[in-house]
């Protein structure tokens, strides 16, 4: 059985007489321990099945269970300690007016944590970000210094899921290798599982081991890390999107 | 023909721990071109595109010898000269779309604002230009997105919402901070199209701002490599991914490949002679 698993989900955004299926009976597995990957079209709604498992989606068909059981509405506190998201926005998703060391502590005094300060020292340095930026606003931060903070978050209650979307577009190359590394050091010693969304199909092979393409709220194709790697997809889309990767691939 | 002409750019910001120097002497000019600028995250490559703009909010600070946008000095023009300028000559997508859309205002009123103020477009002689300029970038429900919120959109979907509001104005100068970096690779190859199709058949002068090494020096012609404030190596874009500069070198071999090994990524050793 898998860690997370997807049935025919299906998810419509509905205002004002407007609605948008953003995803369409889309199903996936993912198992304890592994790296599950989601490429595909923007706007295809890879944020959108992220965003249902944490309950802030509008679902409107299918199950999503956690470990065997159908995830609660509300998620909870217990949903909280065990699934975390980095959101893909990471300006949106900070307060504006909390210092990162409020930002990094709040988890904690929610779920009644000590050794607070600890943590948040720990935290920072995981991520790569110097200590002197402790007290620091989001304003007052790069982009990539913003999503490291959102990554630093995520990783506060030691959760055992972490639903990644795009977690490291906004990162240069070497902060971008440090935070791979870092989440697939984490993924080893803790035995975390990821579901991570990447447009960078080379980050997603780094990754993942087992890929799902979408394209206009469908699942298109479900690829392994090995057929990722050898061009063996079946569809045209998958097809489409390897081949204007081709700067990725290593050299032969 | 120069475009745009910075020298010796200083961003500086006073904080409660002291000052914080963003960027520090940058000099760079810019012909109907496609400039890239690249380096690690925080050094300084979105405070220089928004210098030129001067859109640097206090307590930042800009200083400069000079910053000349054609025949305009732009460190001397006054709020109201800039203010002309912005939007219309020069434009900027910034980094996050989402943040400099307006939230409370429907995406195709945004888009249809400047076209009927500043152009005198009627309604719905505006209406079919926004409907058309999202279409160019590949948005798949137009008619749907003009009437979607800014937080009804997914990453890149934003992300060509502004690209597409940069545009309608025809600047000559548009500066783009990560514009493709929510973007799947086939829709942000028709994105680059249409940039590069205005620098080749309007001379649009081009600012390219990404993390993206392996696009820039696919995309762009020229590359600014720039670490903590200061641009270290100027190069041909086709060169980049040859790089002489040990930083950029370093920055290179953090990259993953497709069918690479699993092992650790190499990370970048700041403790060489170009770090201090
Ligand atoms: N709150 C909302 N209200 C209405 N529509 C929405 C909302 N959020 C998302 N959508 C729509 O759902 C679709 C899927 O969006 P989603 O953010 O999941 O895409 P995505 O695959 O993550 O794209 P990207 O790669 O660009 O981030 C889009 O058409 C989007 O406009
Ligand atoms: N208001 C501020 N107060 C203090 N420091 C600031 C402020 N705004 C930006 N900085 C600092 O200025 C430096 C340059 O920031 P900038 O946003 O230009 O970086 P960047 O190269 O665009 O990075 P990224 O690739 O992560 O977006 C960063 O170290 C940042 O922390
Ligand atoms: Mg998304
Ligand atoms: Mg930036």
């Amino acid at each position: 059985m898998a860690l997370i698993e997807i049935e025919n989900l299906s998810v419509t955004y509905r205002s004002k007489g407007r609605s948008v299926t953003a995803v369409e009976s889309v199903s996936l597995g993912v198992e304890a321990r592994q790296s599950f990957g989601l490429v595909g079209e923007s706007g295809s709604g890879k944020s959108t099945i992220l965003r249902a498992i944490c309950g802030l989606a509008p679902v409107t068909g299918g199950t999503i269970r956690i470990g065997g059981d159908l995830v609660p509405t509300p998620r909870g506190r217990a949903f909280s300690a065990r699934v975390q998201m980095v959101f893909q926005d990471p300006y949106a998703s900070l307060h504006p007016r909390h210092t990162l060391d409020r930002t990094l502590s709040e988890p904690l005094a929610i779920h009644g944590i000590g050794q607070t300060d600890a943590r948040v020292m720990q935290a920072l340095d995981d991520v790569g970000l110097p200590q002197s930026f402790r007290f620091r606003y989001p304003h007052q931060l790069s982009g990539g210094q913003r999503q490291r903070v959102a990554i630093a978050r995520a990783l506060m209650l030691r959760p055992e899921i972490l639903l990644l979307d795009e977690p490291t577009s906004a990162l240069d190359a070497s902060v971008q290798a440090e935070t791979l590394n870092l989440l697939n050091r984490l993924r080893t010693e803790r035995g975390l599982t990821f579901l991570m969304v990447s447009h960078d199909l080379a980050v997603i092979d780094h990754m993942c081991d087992r890929i799902l393409v979408m394209q206009n709220g469908r699942a298109v194709e479900e690829l392994s890390r090995q057929d990722l790697a050898s061009a063996k997809m079946k569809t045209d889309y998958a097809r489409s999107l390897f081949s204007a990767s081709a700067d990725r691939m290593l050299e032969p | 023909m120069t475009l745009l002409s910075v020298r010796n750019l200083k961003v500086s910001f006073d904080t409660e721990t002291g000052v914080v120097e963003a960027v520090r002497g940058v000099s760079f000019d810019l012909g109907r071109e496609r400039l890239g600028i690249v380096g690690e995250s925080g050094s300084g490559k979105t405070m220089t595109g928004r210098s030129v703009l001067r859109l640097i909010r206090p307590p930042g600070r800009i200083e400069a010898d000079e910053m000349r946008f054609d025949g305009v000095d732009l460190m001397g023009a006054s709020e109201t000269q800039m203010r002309a300028l912005r939007g219309r000559r020069i434009a900027m997508v910034m980094q996050d779309p989402k943040y400099s859309l307006n939230p409370v205002m429907k995406v195709g009123a945004q888009l249809m604002e400047g076209l009927r103020q500043r152009d005198g477009l009627t309604r719905a002689a505006a209406h079919i230009k926004a409907v058309e300029a999202l279409e160019a970038v590949q948005i798949r429900d137009p008619e749907r997105v003009m009437l979607a919120y800014p937080h009804e959109l997914s990453g890149g979907m934003g992300q060509r919402v502004m690209i597409a509001m940069m545009l309608i104005p025809n600047p000559d100068l548009l500066i783009a901070d990560e514009p493709t970096s929510a973007l799947d690779v086939t829709v942000q190859a028709e994105v680059l199209a249409i940039l590069d199709g205005l620098v080749r058949d309007r001379g649009m002068g081009l600012i390219f701002i990404s993390h993206d090494l392996r696009l820039v020096a696919r995309f762009c012609d020229r590359v600014l490599v720039m670490y903590r404030g200061k641009i270290v190596e100027e190069l041909a874009a086709r060169d980049l991914l040859h790089a002489r500069h040990p930083y950029t070198q370093g920055l290179l071999n953090c990259l993953p490949r497709i069918g690479g090994p699993r092992q650790p990524l190499p990370g970048l050793d700041r403790s060489a002679d170009w770090a201090v």
